[in-house]
């Protein structure tokens, strides 16, 4: 039982855990929250779902199809809402309020699009079911399992090797002087939002995936969660991310097991006050990460 | 007259007033610097908690009030003591979680009525009518219905709340407290270093901004009669921030405007509700783009007042005529 939740747990953080990582890449380099990346998730799984249902592609398409538009989102969102603030000097909570003003753009849009009432993905994978020693595993948890650790891990090796990865971390280190040493930050902000946006979309498909159903207000439910991780982790830390968002979905899975099913929406944000208490640059953030206080 | 007695003008008014009053509970905050999203929240604690005084427990109506404002501030004390020594962002986001645990929690008590809410509490107008009626004018007045007395008082008396506010930011913005708040606004540390509690400040103006935004809260509680979780869900905490962005926040005219505006064009303009959203969210993007200020800034105030007391000025030195305009 213990171990059946665990694994759970784990599959529903790894996706917690993708969504927090675009939040915190866009934190790492431009220093903002992007309070739209719960909405541009939402999108990448309306799209999936259209993608898979639609135009019957297999679910691998759909999910590239869902990043691919998580990505044109992105670049979008750049362009109008966050480039614009750039080029003035404005106070750090500007981008926020702009990005809130994308969220409930988007959120209204896909309510418009796609209506109001949740939709599924077609059940095929989540009927088979696979014993390992006494455990069970769905198949669509293992797609869950591989894609979200497969992105992770493409992504940490893509930063820490690839010279875009390189521009991308020393853009994060300082804009300024990245900038001075020849990094195109301009063209590394984009690609970032854009990367960050089509790990969200991606995130869509796979959460919807897992709780087979998909809704306009998803957005805002999986956006605080994103964002109680990225506190969690500590700001824009990619490993804190990780983790968090298993720690957060392993949490969440134990207080559905345990009894207060219906408080769950609400576990992630206990966490977040009593962690401010406790370490409020995260847990592993470092003391400068606090930002100046 | 009877077309301004109409309970729809009537209700219009104490929405305007309402909202208003929330303008001003983000304002206070703002004038540090500092942004809460957690409005919303505590305004649904004021709301929950004065309606369930006066409902469960009997409290009269005059008491709760300030009580679901009390509520409230002890609240923000849980969110603001750890969060105000760290940065703004933070505070918003642990504010914005702050209103959705606040959610969360009423929709799963069983005293707050879950998800169906709480209905037919005490009215405000009623109570107020009563009062009227014991002073013998139980057939109302020249043509005016007791029940329209009732709401008329309702507007006074939230006219009145709005006006003490009002009076209290406009005094705070000249007082040794509303300069130490403008101070942390323009550079925190430079504040600290010049001998300013920061925190205490900080702590102090997000204190002030949740207990008006409870008071807020009891007050639409007792005015509608009837709340729900949804009323103080993630939109209305948008709704609430839409006021200060898009009317200003650096004077308390600012969020008062732009609460007026938001809540007068929404019923004017009904034919384009159904992109409402859409619309705020543009609003949102485009006010930060090109004026992050808001429509009312100090500047736009100072440049009116220029406006309105140079005229008459210049045509005295004149001394030809006071008509002449430059």
């Amino acid at each position: 039982m213990f171990l059946q939740q665990m694994i759970n747990g784990i599959t529903l953080g790894s996706t917690y855990a993708l969504i927090a990582l675009g939040y915190t890449l866009i934190f790492g380099v431009l220093n903002i929250v992007n309070m739209a990346h719960g909405e541009i998730f939402m999108f990448g799984a309306f799209i999936g779902l259209i993608l898979a249902t639609t135009f019957n592609m297999s679910i691998f398409s759909a999910l590239l199809g869902a990043m691919i538009a998580g990505a044109v989102l992105g670049y979008l969102m750049e362009r109008l809402a966050l480039r614009p603030l750039r080029r003035r000097k404005v106070s750090e909570l500007a981008p926020l309020i702009s990005t809130i003003g994308v969220s409930i753009f988007l959120e209204s849009l896909a309510l418009r699009l796609f209506g109001p009432q949740a939709q599924s993905f077609p059940s095929i994978y989540a009927a088979q079911l696979f014993e390992v020693g006494g455990l069970k595993i769905s198949a669509v948890q293992i797609i869950i399992l591989a894609i979200s650790f497969g992105l992770m891990v493409a992504l940490r090796f893509w930063l820490a090797k690839t010279r875009l990865g390189k521009s991308i971390r020393a853009t994060a280190e300082n804009i300024e002087t990245a900038n001075l040493l020849g990094v195109d930050t301009q063209k590394v902000i984009v690609l970032t939002v854009m990367l960050a946006s089509a790990l969200g979309g991606g995130a869509g498909v796979l959460v919807g995936l897992a709780f087979n159903a998909i809704e306009p207000t998803m957005g805002i439910t999986m956006g605080f969660k994103g964002l109680a991780v990225l506190i969690l982790g500590g700001l824009g830390n990619i490993t804190g991310a990780m983790v968090g968002g298993l720690l957060l979905g392993i949490a969440e899975i134990f207080s559905v097991a345990y009894g207060v099913s219906s408080y769950r929406d609400a576990v992630a944000f206990g966490f977040i006050i009593l962690l401010l208490f406790l370490r409020p640059q995260g847990i592993f953030g470092s003391k400068e990460q606090q930002g100046g206080r | 007259m009877e077309f301004l007695l109409n309970p729809y003008y009537m209700q219009l008014i104490t929405f305007i007033i309402i909202n208003a009053i929330l303008g001003i509970s983000i304002y206070l905050t703002l004038s540090t610097g500092q942004l809460s999203l957690g409005n919303a929240g505590f305004m649904s604690v004021g709301a929950y908690t004065s309606a369930l005084l006066t409902l469960k427990a009997g409290v009269p109506l005059y008491a709760a009030v300030p009580l679901g404002g009390a509520a409230a501030c002890l609240l923000a004390a849980i969110i603001g003591i750890p969060t105000t020594r760290l940065r703004g962002i933070y505070l918003a986001i642990a504010t914005l979680g702050f209103g959705e645990v606040v959610r969360v929690i009423i929709l799963n008590l069983k005293i707050t009525n879950g998800a169906l809410g709480l209905s037919s509490i005490p009215s405000m107008g009623v109570m107020l009518s009563k009062g009227i009626a014991a002073f013998g004018l139980a057939g109302g007045i020249g043509g005016i219905s007791i029940r329209q007395l009732g709401s008329i008082a309702v507007i006074l008396v939230l006219a009145l709340i709005l006006w003490f506010l009002i009076f209290f930011a406009l005094r705070l913005s000249t007082s040794r407290l509303g300069r130490a708040f403008a101070a942390i606004k323009a550079d925190e540390h430079a504040a600290e270093v010049s001998g300013i509690d920061t925190r205490y400040y900080k702590l102090l103006a997000f204190f002030m901004g949740a207990f008006v935004a409870g008071i807020a809260g009891g007050l639409a509680a007792h005015i509608t009669f009837y709340i729900g979780p949804k009323d103080f869900a993630y939109h209305r905490a948008v709704e609430i921030l839409l006021f200060a962005v898009l009317g200003g926040s650096d004077v308390v005219w600012g969020p008062i405007f732009g609460a007026v505006l938001l809540t007068v064009l929404p019923e004017v303009l009904r034919f384009a509700t159904e992109y409402r959203e859409m619309i705020y969210g543009a609003i949102l993007v485009l006010m930060m783009a090109f004026r992050p200020q808001g429509l009312i800034s100090e500047s736009t105030l100072a440049l009116w007042r220029a406006k309105l007391t140079r005229q008459p000025k210049i045509a005295d030195q004149d001394g030809v005529t006071r008509r002449t305009t430059p």
